[in-house]
């Protein structure tokens, strides 16, 4: 499979060595000469050098042959002019790109359906506020997935060293929760990744992540020391299109907000759209500031100004002074290994997220939707078990799954089964599954048997 | 940089070596001669040796290969090949001392073509057929040609790859290394089989014809006779011989083009035009210069000019006459055409057309420049700008040459060889062409330059196949610090 890569930032740079590792045929096209020699220095990836919205360039790229096409330059202009090209010179390409000025909110479902032809518009704003959102809803939680249509959740939460858990036998736990325990997938212990087994023992400080239906996961949670606090205030830093976006939806959820910016321009613009939420002309690393605003009694503070460095001192700041529960928005990849050593746990990042909606529609076969967990080192996917797949109307311990991969739910109509060795997957139930990277292309390859059914 | 994984991945290439030598113990079986013990012998070592690097040094597995380690790896691959595929020469007595099995087996491999062997048609053709073997195998690359069918080298191939083919401009014909390897490999295997088949029909032999064909197409340039080419004094295998050798010297992407049904890439591309328009200029000149002079019909001043001058310019190094009778101008043509090379992207050696080319232009853009002072210039291949560093990386490439090849020259003649056989051992070598002038030309050997002469000349063949810099910069302390 052939995937033209236009724009080799951060999410183009990511997205191409991803599959690269997938086996798939990559060519990546960007205008400078410092992020192509990056690329092709650091990927096994074809590169070209040239304006992405050329047809000469895309030509050259081989547009004709490759099915999708990912449009994901910083220029929202060349992302469109990209695509319409695309559609120009080889309409069968899939293409996807990637927008980011609210202004097209409304246009993405007309783009789908009129010319260009973008199968997916993708805006990375919109899922970093998804993800706030979700984080902040699940008490304790550093990752929250949902899958078929949020009746189930995928959860990571840290494992407290207090916890009278720890140490314990995953075999053993039932005794302990009893009918509470969860399926745990991963486990996550010094930055490797652990496929655990009943011998397994949780530790004091793992990363566990674990499925569960919508209606169990407050059980799970408590099982797991985890108690709901209420959500009442809310403390942004930074008024970008981000901050903007959340102010929005937390004020419709009537939680009272407030948003600090450095520019009053900004400030008044935010002014005028905002409701009930407080907006505050200063810095956010300004300690007096904070402490007018009361920072000890915020429930939530939310550093999404567009320098990370500064959301990141900011969020250590605003811990200190007494606020709760920080989550911080980062953009360089090689942070993320130096979140949680520092103590923050939660992390969004607009371009992980922009990765995580582009891989689920390059996935093949009928993947609804697929993540990837920190670290980038496993995935989870959500797909139909098609009638014609080998996985279907046998006992799950028969089927040989790759390694490193695990059926962690079956979604029969509404129900939603956590699966055991006897559990049998029928035609069109919805399957979730885990796998680790190197599992992935396999996994692929059975979930989409037959290709000439799609 | 860690060294366990790359002497790990050292072993790997060194396993793959050793197998690759049942090819010439077939040979030696079908001949029954004497080359069997030693080959055998040979195969058992190299794979030993490779299966205990590879074994003491595992564990350390990696998906990243940084550049320094795809550099050390492809050098230490190299002179490993070159040491063990000595093992032959060696064993099978062929060769007085180790040195000369070394310098043998290097000068195989980097397809260079310079010869200790005083008697080639007294060596058993099981080490004939090694000899033409290993310049076939390190035409296209040992490294290239693993990189191709060996999976586990992975994503970490291509550093391999840039460090054996560091092309100036970095064309890459697929998506992925692997792939790209393998289409390479496979143009060069099928125009391989064409020009045995070519051979064939001229009345030689199937086992001269493999030989031959192993040798012309990476500009090898081993014979299996004394004479070279001369020896089988036929017009047609002169003809044929010389075709190949064109093609060899060709960017071997441009080949893959073709056949895909664009012949017009050869047109397209500028530096297959000035290597061809060179080609054709210098057979010219030389003609010219030795009719009437050494040959007394145009036709034969023809025939033998432009076998040399093809023959030199690809890096090739097979003769059909005695250039060193020919006039002194010829022989500075000659001698230049060793500098110069094939294209980027052949198997030639050579400073590579390509880099001669950009340097060219880029001396027109200094003396433009100095005419219109606020000019804005941009050098270009094709139609394309020529990004100011790899301009920078030619300089340095050509500044490098230059430097090394004096100082090489002036090392080896401190061992008391003579001016003008220093000169062209140096250049021949470095340009891995073959026979150079003075005591190292068309009709003698390298036998007789002194112990210590024949490492460094070993030195110069690595240092000019793997473009200077990969060899280069071992000798730099600041790629062992750590």
């Amino acid at each position: 499979m052939k995937v033209i890569i236009v724009g080799a930032g951060e999410v183009g740079f990511h997205i191409a060595s991803r599959l690269v590792v997938e086996n798939k045929d990559v060519v990546i096209v960007d205008k400078n000469p410092e992020a192509i020699r990056r690329v092709s220095e650091n990927i096994d990836v074809q590169v070209v050098s040239g304006s992405g919205s050329s047809p000469a360039v895309l030509m050259e790229a081989g547009i004709k042959e490759a099915e999708i096409l990912l449009a994901v330059t910083d220029s929202d202009e060349v992302n469109l002019i990209a695509c319409l090209v695309a559609n120009i010179l080889s309409p069968a390409t899939k293409k996807l790109s990637r927008l980011r000025d609210a202004d097209y909110d409304a246009y993405h479902k007309i783009f789908r359906d009129q010319p260009p032809y973008i199968d997916t518009v993708i805006n990375p704003e919109i899922e970093v506020v998804k993800t706030i959102d979700r984080l902040m809803s699940v008490p304790g939680a550093v990752d929250v997935w949902e899958f078929a249509d949020g009746r189930v959740k995928f959860i990571g939460i840290y494992l407290d060293p207090g916890s009278r858990l720890a140490g314990v036998r995953l075999s053993d736990l039932t005794n302990l929760i009893g009918d509470r325990r969860p399926l745990i997938a991963a486990i996550i212990r010094e930055e490797e990744l652990i496929i655990p087994r009943g011998s397994n023992r949780l530790m004091p400080g793992d990363l566990l992540y674990f499925i569960s239906e919508q209606e169990r996961v407050q059980d799970i949670l408590e099982a797991f020391d985890k108690h709901p606090e209420p959500l009442r205030r809310a403390l942004i830093i930074g008024g970008g299109r981000i901050g903007y976006r959340l102010a929005m939806r937390l004020e419709e959820k009537s939680i009272y907000t407030k948003i600090i910016e450095k520019k009053p321009e900004r400030c008044a613009f935010l002014a005028g759209k905002m409701n009930k939420a407080i907006v505050l002309c200063g810095d956010g690393s300004d300690q007096t500031l904070l402490d007018e605003e009361n920072i000890r009694d915020m429930d939530f503070v939310i550093t999404l100004t567009a320098d990370e460095e500064t959301n990141i001192l900011t969020s250590l700041l605003a811990r200190r002074m007494g606020a709760r529960k920080t989550i911080t928005k980062i953009d360089k990849f090689s942070y993320f290994p130096l979140m949680t050593a520092i103590g923050l746990e939660q992390v969004v990042s607009p371009r992980l997220s922009a990765i995580n909606t582009i891989l689920q529609h390059i996935r093949r076969g009928k993947v609804l939707s697929a993540i990837s967990l920190k670290g980038e080192q496993a995935e989870v996917m959500e797909a139909v078990a098609l009638e014609t797949a080998d996985i279907v109307g046998k006992p799950l311990r028969n089927i040989s799954f790759p390694k490193g991969s695990l059926v962690t739910g079956i979604i029969r109509q509404d129900r939603v089964i956590i699966p055991s060795g006897d559990s049998i997957i029928e035609p069109g139930d919805r399957i979730i599954i885990f796998a680790v990277r190197d599992a992935i292309p396999k996994i692929e390859k059975i979930l989409a048997v037959k290709l000439e059914y799609f | 940089m860690r060294w366990p994984y790359v002497l790990h991945v050292v072993g790997i290439l060194l396993i793959f070596f050793g197998f690759s030598m049942i090819c010439p113990l077939a040979v030696g079986f079908y001949y029954a001669d004497s080359s069997i013990v030693p080959m055998a012998l040979s195969m058992g070592i190299t794979i030993v040796g490779g299966l205990l690097l590879y074994a003491i040094f595992r564990g350390t597995k990696s998906e990243i290969v940084t550049q320094r380690e795809g550099m050390a790896i492809v050098a230490l691959g190299w002179t490993g090949v070159g040491f063990f595929g000595a093992l032959p020469f060696y064993l099978g007595g062929e060769v007085s001392s180790f040195a000369n099995a070394f310098f043998e087996s290097v000068s195989g491999v980097t397809t260079t073509g310079s010869s200790v062997i005083q008697d080639i048609e007294s060596i058993s053709r099981g080490l004939l057929f090694w000899r033409s073997f290993i310049q076939w195998l390190g035409g296209m690359g040992i490294i290239v040609l693993s990189v191709a069918i060996l999976p586990f080298l992975g994503v970490g191939g291509m550093q391999l790859y840039k460090a054996e083919v560091p092309s100036p401009v970095p064309d890459k014909l697929k998506p992925r290394i692997r792939d790209t390897a393998m289409v390479l490999w496979k143009v060069y295997a099928l125009i391989s089989t064409a020009q045995v088949f070519f051979l064939l029909l001229g009345g030689m032999d199937l086992f001269n014809a493999l030989c031959h064909t192993f040798t012309t197409m990476p500009t090898g340039g081993f014979s299996t006779r004394n004479a070279s080419i001369a020896g089988f004094d036929s017009l047609y295998l002169d003809m044929v011989i010389l075709f190949f050798m064109i093609l060899a010297g060709i960017n071997f992407s441009l080949h893959y083009q073709a056949l895909q049904g664009k012949p017009l890439a050869f047109w397209r591309d500028s530096e297959c035009r000035f290597f061809i328009g060179l080609t054709l200029l210098l057979v010219l000149i030389v003609s010219l210069d030795t009719f009437g002079v050494v040959y007394e019909d145009i036709g034969r001043s023809f025939r033998y000019g432009a076998f040399q001058v093809v023959s030199i310019l690809t890096t090739t190094g097979y003769a059909t006459a005695d250039y060193e009778q020919w006039p002194a101008m010829t022989h500075l043509i000659l001698f230049f055409c060793m500098f110069i090379g094939a294209s980027a992207g052949s198997t030639g050696g050579g400073m590579k057309c390509l880099r001669v080319m950009l340097y060219l232009k880029y001396c027109y853009k200094e003396l433009f420049s100095l005419i219109h002072p606020h000019a804005v210039k941009q050098i270009k291949i094709g139609r394309k700008p020529v990004p100011d560093d790899v301009m920078r990386s030619v300089l340095g490439f050509l500044g490098l040459y230059i430097g090394l090849f004096a100082l090489c020259t002036i090392l080896l003649s401190s061992m008391g060889v003579d001016f003008v056989t220093s000169i062209s051992a140096v250049a021949a070598t470095m340009g891995n062409i073959g026979p150079g002038f003075g005591s190292v030309g068309p009709t003698e050997n390298f036998v007789h330059i002194p112990y210590l002469g024949k490492w460094l000349l070993s030195w110069c063949m690595l240092l000019g196949r793997l473009e200077i810099y990969t060899i280069v910069i071992l000798l730099v302390p600041e790629f062992w610090r750590k």
